[in-house]
């Protein structure tokens, strides 16, 4: 098992009233899983690939992500974890528009400490699969949303996670590039790496092998046809 | 990792063209403006601290219980220094110390000089080096010692051992050989001189001999290793009783109280470093180095304004950055890389304004010196110590003003510099606190700008009791006895259209061209008690000369034969002899001379404007010599009329320079540190005033652009330009107002602190601190107004659609 959610609840105050964001969530994720999470806006599909992303904190329950007890680990075991184990995808690419494609591609291996041969070999080998080396040095604003989801995506595989989370990976972009992103994602999953994504479209979802609808912070139990 | 980091910092300076630039422009103005007011304030530190000995030598001084209180004394009477080094324990050196002028009288050649006269000793005790000869050539009584500059002007060379020199020292021709060639004495020494001859040579020498009531030089001393300066206090009491008995008799019948140790008279060490921020002037010393360090202190207050905005407009600024701060955390980033990154993007802006500083100081030095009227050098910064002092002073700022945003930065969550929500009203606090401090800053010094400058414009402007503007002074230094040139000069302009009468005296008022200054005093006893007076011995129409009022009896006059006899006083005099009705009253000096009191002058300012007006008594004893000369001339044709008086001085002494300058001038000359200080304080606020509105500028552009929409949706429900300009501006002059609530009694105090050293000053008013407010924030409105006005004007079509 990946990873395990025990009863996660997470609320905010609003008037003295506590206002559930995440209410009792309880999920086990398999290695080689591909899950989808459905749901209308501010349903907490977000707010859950937080939680599980280690970004996000929640008030009661229990969180095991690879036997380690997340919810009582500290902040810096707990970033040591998440920068070993887990890439982020999202919705607005998030590059860092000071840096090229290829620096973008690297910064997380300067964060791990990798030797630069390693990091040249392994960048290079990135900007190989992903069909990009044309585009090394280039600005992220200047290429199309789909090459920059693209980045994003070598940028979050680049450290080999065992887990990728994506933010509504294609909710930017138009439905041929955000095929390919989801063919691309399909295609990492048979390579045996974990994906959680968020997304509002059905057929996207289709793509996973395991759907989760939320409403109001609830997991939604749905006939599966 | 470090090549990406100085990457991005240098692309990230490059996208904020504006922001970069204001804040190097900033810093680089603030580096030059410390580094140079450095230079000066390190420069007046380092007065007399190049010689070897300095932590043993000392100048000795006496504490004198006088009736009217505490007095200082550094004049020493002709016997005291051997008896010092005869009786008492721990005295490794002593010398005495008097400076004069002396005139050269090589053929075509005829150059002032300036001699002192001093005991073989004072080349053991202190650093002046000799290159050729023996340092103890003072021992023959009939070699001198001279510097190499004064060489190559007397001789055109300077290897002129053996060399002998006619010298005219006080009227009188000496003969000297020339025994050692000093190195050029250093522009830090407070001891400055061309010829050092022996003491014995000194004026009235043999008379003074074994006189302890004539005093007329310095004396220091050096002591033993390990001895204490304190220690040799208290040993000297009994050499003091000894030799001042009849002083101390005399203080004691005039009623003078003794001091906490029972002494009336006591002997004090002051420790030669600090001699040059010494101050012997009040009834204890004071050693001071509130000067330079004011300055630095001011160099380093435009440091802390520039910082400020550096650390708000970073602040400010990472609105812009947060997804990458967002972005890189979930990269993996930890706080402390994070710290790093942006601590290292502020070094680099640091670094190249320190660089363009550095360049910006040396491009100014030689303004500066010449504004500032110092001889200081930004090379005299290199020394090792202040080298390492500066860069220390560097990194902290860097680490402080650097590190605080990056600190800031580094500790936002994740999530939410990743949905790019800033919590910005903690932010805005430090921001409006560091603001608020700024403009105090720039307030306090306004107000010194102002206040300085009316007490400075006040002192000249003063009516000091004579006539400033219509007398010329000028010292004689010429080959002739003086009371001849004087003469001569009367004889001269007589007749002459516009001269209007010469007169002479023994000293000048005010500084004048020749840069000496000397007092001279002296007490008798008056009624069996103790009184004492300043002395000038003057010639005919001296008070008429200067246009000094006489209240009772006369002048000196022509038609009086036994005129060398009368004194005439001032008002203060007379209060000092305590008599109501002082003409015809008789005073005895020396023991047997009795003098008349033949008329009393009005007090006038014949010292500096910091000190109360004390006695003077008018002498015209014809066998004391005069060295100045005043010629009053009418108000029209000035400079014909000065002209005329340098010719009829050349045509007297071809070969002696002419020192001429009218008494004003004079005057102004002794305000060169007011001068000095007004300006630095002046250009310090007009540099703090610039910087804190490059700050204000840049956080007007942020806060402007932040509130785009808002401004936007305002003007399309209604509001006008003028409002929407209002609502940017209030919080602005908010900041302002409460900097001048802090800033107005800061200034007030340290202001009238600083007015306390002037006997006659200006008073503080409210409306001098609220002028200074008031200009603050005119300067801030103005500075606003450019972003405020053109986010007003805006179409709200335009803004809203960016949104």
């Amino acid at each position: 098992m990946l990873l395990q959610l025990n009863h996660i609840y997470k609320w905010v105050k609003q008037g003295g009233k506590r206002v559930f964001l995440l209410n009792d969530i309880s999920l086990d994720v398999e290695e080689g899983e591909f899950i989808s999470i459905m749901g209308p806006s501010g349903s907490g599909k977000s707010t859950l690939l937080n939680v599980i992303g280690m970004l996000d904190e929640f008030q009661e329950g229990e969180y095991i992500f690879d036997g380690e007890p997340v919810h009582s680990l500290k902040e810096k075991q707990r970033a040591k974890l998440y920068k070993e184990y887990i890439g982020f995808v999202f919705q607005a690419y998030h590059l860092i528009d000071e840096l090229t494609v290829y620096e973008n591609i690297e910064t997380p291996l300067l964060y791990k400490n990798i030797k630069s041969s390693e990091r040249k070999a392994l960048v290079a080998d990135m900007l190989d699969r992903f069909n990009i080396v044309g585009k090394k040095d280039l600005f992220p604003a200047q290429l199309s949303g789909g090459q920059q989801q693209l980045v994003g995506i070598a940028r979050a595989l680049i450290a080999k996670p065992k887990l990728i989370l994506a933010d509504e990976p294609t909710g930017n972009l138009n439905s041929k590039q955000g095929e390919e992103i989801m063919e691309l994602f399909k295609e990492l999953n048979t390579e045996g790496v974990t994906i959680i994504q968020a997304t509002h479209s059905e057929s996207n979802a289709a793509y996973g092998n395991r759907i989760i609808h939320l409403l109001d912070g609830s997991k939604q139990l749905q006939p599966q046809n | 990792m470090l090549k990406n980091y100085i990457k991005i910092a240098f692309r990230n300076l490059w996208k904020d063209k504006s922001f970069t630039l204001l804040n190097l422009l900033g810093l680089s103005i603030a580096f030059a403006a410390a580094l140079l007011l450095a230079m000066y304030a390190f420069f007046d530190l380092s007065y007399d601290q190049f010689h070897k000995n300095k932590e043993a030598i000392f100048q000795v001084y006496y504490t004198e219980q006088t009736p009217g209180g505490r007095a200082l004394a550094t004049s020493m009477p002709v016997p005291f220094a051997p008896a010092l080094r005869e009786e008492l324990p721990n005295i490794k050196h002593v010398t005495r110390y008097m400076s004069d002028g002396a005139l050269n009288l090589e053929e075509g050649k005829e150059l002032n000089l300036r001699l002192i006269f001093t005991d073989p000793d004072f080349f053991e005790m202190f650093t002046f080096e000799t290159l050729l000869g023996s340092a103890d050539v003072l021992k023959e009584n009939s070699k001198i010692s001279i510097t190499e500059e004064t060489a190559q002007k007397l001789f055109g060379r300077t290897d002129v051992l053996g060399q002998s020199l006619n010298l005219l020292i006080n009227g009188r021709k000496e003969a000297f050989t020339v025994g050692s060639i000093l190195k050029d004495i250093p522009i830090t020494s407070g001891l400055r001189f061309d010829v050092a001859v022996n003491f014995t040579h000194s004026p009235n020498y043999a008379e003074n001999l074994d006189r302890w009531d004539a005093r007329n030089h310095s004396v220091f001393i050096q002591l033993d290793e390990g001895a204490t300066p304190s220690a040799l206090t208290k040993s000297a009491a009994s050499f003091t009783n000894l030799h001042y008995q009849g002083n101390i008799e005399d203080l004691k019948r005039d009623g003078a109280q003794p001091n906490a140790n029972g002494n009336y008279l006591e002997l004090n060490l002051l420790p030669f470093k600090d001699m040059h921020f010494a101050d012997f002037s009040g009834d204890s010393l004071k050693v001071s180095r509130a000067y330079p360090y004011m300055i630095l202190g001011i160099g380093l207050l435009i440091l802390f304004i520039a910082g400020i905005n550096f650390v708000n407009m970073s602040i400010a600024r990472s609105a812009q950055r947060l997804r990458e701060i967002g972005m890189r955390k979930t990269l993996g980033a930890a706080k402390k890389q994070l710290f790093f990154q942006f601590w290292s993007e502020s070094v680099w802006i640091f670094l190249i304004a320190l660089l363009l500083g550095i360049g910006l100081s040396l491009a100014l030095e030689s303004p500066f010196r010449q504004l500032f009227n110092t001889p200081a050098r930004l090379t005299d910064l290199s020394s090792s110590t202040l080298l390492i002092a500066l860069f220390i002073s560097f990194i902290l700022i860097t680490f402080i003003a650097g590190g605080y945003p990056a600190l800031v930065l580094s500790k936002l969550g994740t999530l939410k510099a990743l949905k790019g929500k800033l919590d910005l009203a903690g932010k805005n606090r430090v921001r409006n606190v560091l603001m608020v401090v700024q403009f105090s800053i720039a307030i306090v010094l306004i107000s010194g700008t102002f206040v300085l400058g009316k007490q400075l414009d006040y002192m000249r402007n003063k009516d000091l009791g004579f006539n400033k503007e219509e007398v010329i002074a000028i010292p004689l230094n010429g080959k002739r006895a003086n009371r001849q040139n004087v003469a001569l000069l009367r004889n001269e302009l007589a007749g002459k259209p516009g001269i209007l009468s010469v007169s002479a005296s023994d000293n000048n008022l005010g500084l004048g061209r020749d840069g000496s200054t000397y007092f001279s005093r002296m007490g008798f006893d008056y009624k069996g008690r103790g009184v004492a007076t300043n002395m000038l011995v003057v010639d005919y129409d001296y008070p008429e000369t200067l246009g000094l009022q006489l209240k009772e009896g006369r002048t000196f006059s022509r038609s009086f034969s036994g005129d060398s006899l009368s004194i005439v006083i001032n008002e203060a005099m007379a209060r000092e002899l305590q008599e109501k009705e002082p003409v015809n009253k008789q005073i005895i000096l020396d023991d047997s001379i009795t003098y008349t009191i033949v008329g009393v002058l009005k007090d006038y300012n014949f010292q500096s404007l910091s000190k109360k007006i004390e006695p003077i008594s008018m002498f015209m004893n014809r066998d004391w010599d005069l060295y100045y000369a005043f010629i009053k001339i009418a108000p029209q044709n000035r400079v014909q009329s000065f002209e005329a008086i340098e010719d009829a001085w050349k045509r007297i002494e071809p070969n002696a320079e002419f020192l001429g300058s009218f008494i004003d001038e004079n005057i102004d000359r002794t305000f060169k540190r007011e001068r000095t200080m007004t300006t630095i304080i002046s250009s310090g606020s007009l540099i703090a005033i610039i910087l804190s509105c490059i700050g204000l500028f840049a956080i007007s552009m942020l806060v402007v652009t932040q509130r785009t929409k808002e401004i936007g949706v305002r003007k399309v429900v209604g509001a006008s330009v003028a409002q929407i300009t209002f609502l940017l501006t209030k919080d602005f002059l908010k900041l302002v107002g409460v900097a001048f609530l802090i800033a107005a009694p800061v200034a007030w105090w340290l202001l009238s602190q600083w007015l306390q050293d002037y006997e006659y000053r200006i008073e503080l008013h409210l409306w001098i601190f609220l002028a200074a407010g008031l200009l603050a924030v005119f300067i801030a409105l103005v500075t606003i107004s450019f972003r405020t006005i053109r986010a007003a004007l805006k179409n709200p079509v335009e803004s809203l659609r960016t949104e």
